[in-house]
């Protein structure tokens, strides 16, 4: 499981890339956040840039699929599997 | 607001017939824009921001050009023969228009995108250009080949999720190469095209251009991103500033890019010299 500082970065990453208007605190780890946030295929774009910029890792073609990007917590652990990788 | 004071202008660049719209100031200082358009789907998404900041400009005293690139927009040629070479052409064609047309003694540049990155390059090789703002540059040209191909396999990602036909394979595979194009998007890109923009890398040496330069980062961050603030350092006259704004060039629709048109026109106001 991914810690906790983690988790808020990557909320504060979304709200941040995303122009929300949420407070990171507020979001939920295992929220959807497609839907509770609206996120839409831009938004997904914006939040792979972020996540590569500010994590210093990088999705390969065969990393996207939905599921991933459902929750602050299954993005924590790809993060995390990641940057063990490098 | 003042009447508007806007018309359809012809560009002849080397045989070809550019479309192009001037937009004149009522109190006009002698001095001109021409707009660099961006790429693809992100010029259709810009269009509205771009017709704001050109009018904008105007109402501050600034005639601006904006023209389409052969094979975009409004002007002839297909996009698949879209080649970098005769847009730079294109761009130095729109300067000589816009000056003629206005009887400005000297025209800037203002760019957007790809647009941005191909004022820069002209820039280069043309010190004439009054002064050079740029808009998100394309830094490197190779990152923004792989971003676009990228946003087509979410984009597709997300219709299969909703349950639509495409899937991330299904656009994997319409990104890949076939008959010497790449899909950008529905736009087809030539091979020769793709390797001029994956060329791209304005920061690779030392920028020449010895006039001022804005580089302004849309960003929801107060610092501006490194590579942004790395070119704007690597003119001898460059600043480039941070301006909270949403991206104009992802999505179709109004974007009020009021941000980024104040910080540019508070910019140009400083430019009398």
């Amino acid at each position: 499981m991914a810690d906790a500082q983690l988790k808020q970065e990557i909320k504060e990453m979304i709200v941040e890339r995303l122009f929300l208007d949420a407070d990171p605190a507020q979001m939920g780890d295992d929220e959807n956040l497609m839907e509770n946030y609206e996120i839409d295929s831009v938004n997904l774009f914006e939040i792979v840039v972020g996540m590569e910029e500010q994590f210093g890792i990088s999705f390969e073609d065969d990393d996207f699929s939905v599921d991933l990007f459902a929750t602050v917590d299954s993005l924590a652990d790809f993060v995390e599997r990641k940057q063990a990788e490098a | 607001m003042s009447a508007l004071d806007e018309r359809p202008v012809t560009i002849n660049s080397g045989g070809a017939r550019l479309h192009a719209v001037l937009h004149l100031p009522t109190e006009p200082r002698g001095r001109a824009l021409a707009f660099c358009h961006p790429f693809a789907e992100e010029k259709k998404c810009a269009h509205r921001s771009m017709v704001d900041a050109a009018r904008a400009c105007a109402e501050a005293g600034w005639a601006v050009l904006r023209f389409d690139l052969r094979g975009c927009g409004d002007s002839p040629g297909r996009f698949v023969a879209a080649d970098l070479d005769d847009w730079r052409a294109d761009v130095v064609a729109a300067m000589d228009a816009a000056a003629r047309e206005t009887g400005s003694e000297r025209v800037g540049l203002l760019g957007l995108r790809l647009g941005a990155a191909l004022a820069a390059q002209v820039a280069e090789e043309h010190p004439e250009v009054a002064c050079l703002a740029l808009w998100e540059p394309i830094v490197d040209g190779g990152r923004y080949i792989q971003q676009n191909l990228r946003r087509s396999m979410i984009k597709a990602m997300v219709t299969a999720h909703e349950g639509g036909e495409e899937d991330a394979g299904a656009a994997r595979a319409a990104g890949a190469l076939g008959e010497g194009t790449v899909d950008f998007d529905g736009y087809q890109v030539s091979e020769r095209l793709r390797e001029q923009i994956g060329a791209i890398d304005l920061l690779a040496q030392p920028r020449a251009y010895a006039g001022p330069v804005l580089v302004v980062n849309l960003t929801a961050r107060e610092e501006v991103a490194g590579p942004l603030a790395e070119l704007a350092s690597a003119y001898a006259r460059g600043q480039a500033v941070a301006v909270r704004q949403e991206p104009l060039w992802q999505r179709i629709g109004v974007i009020d890019a009021s941000p980024t048109i104040e910080a540019t026109l508070t910019w140009l106001e400083q430019r009398d010299d």
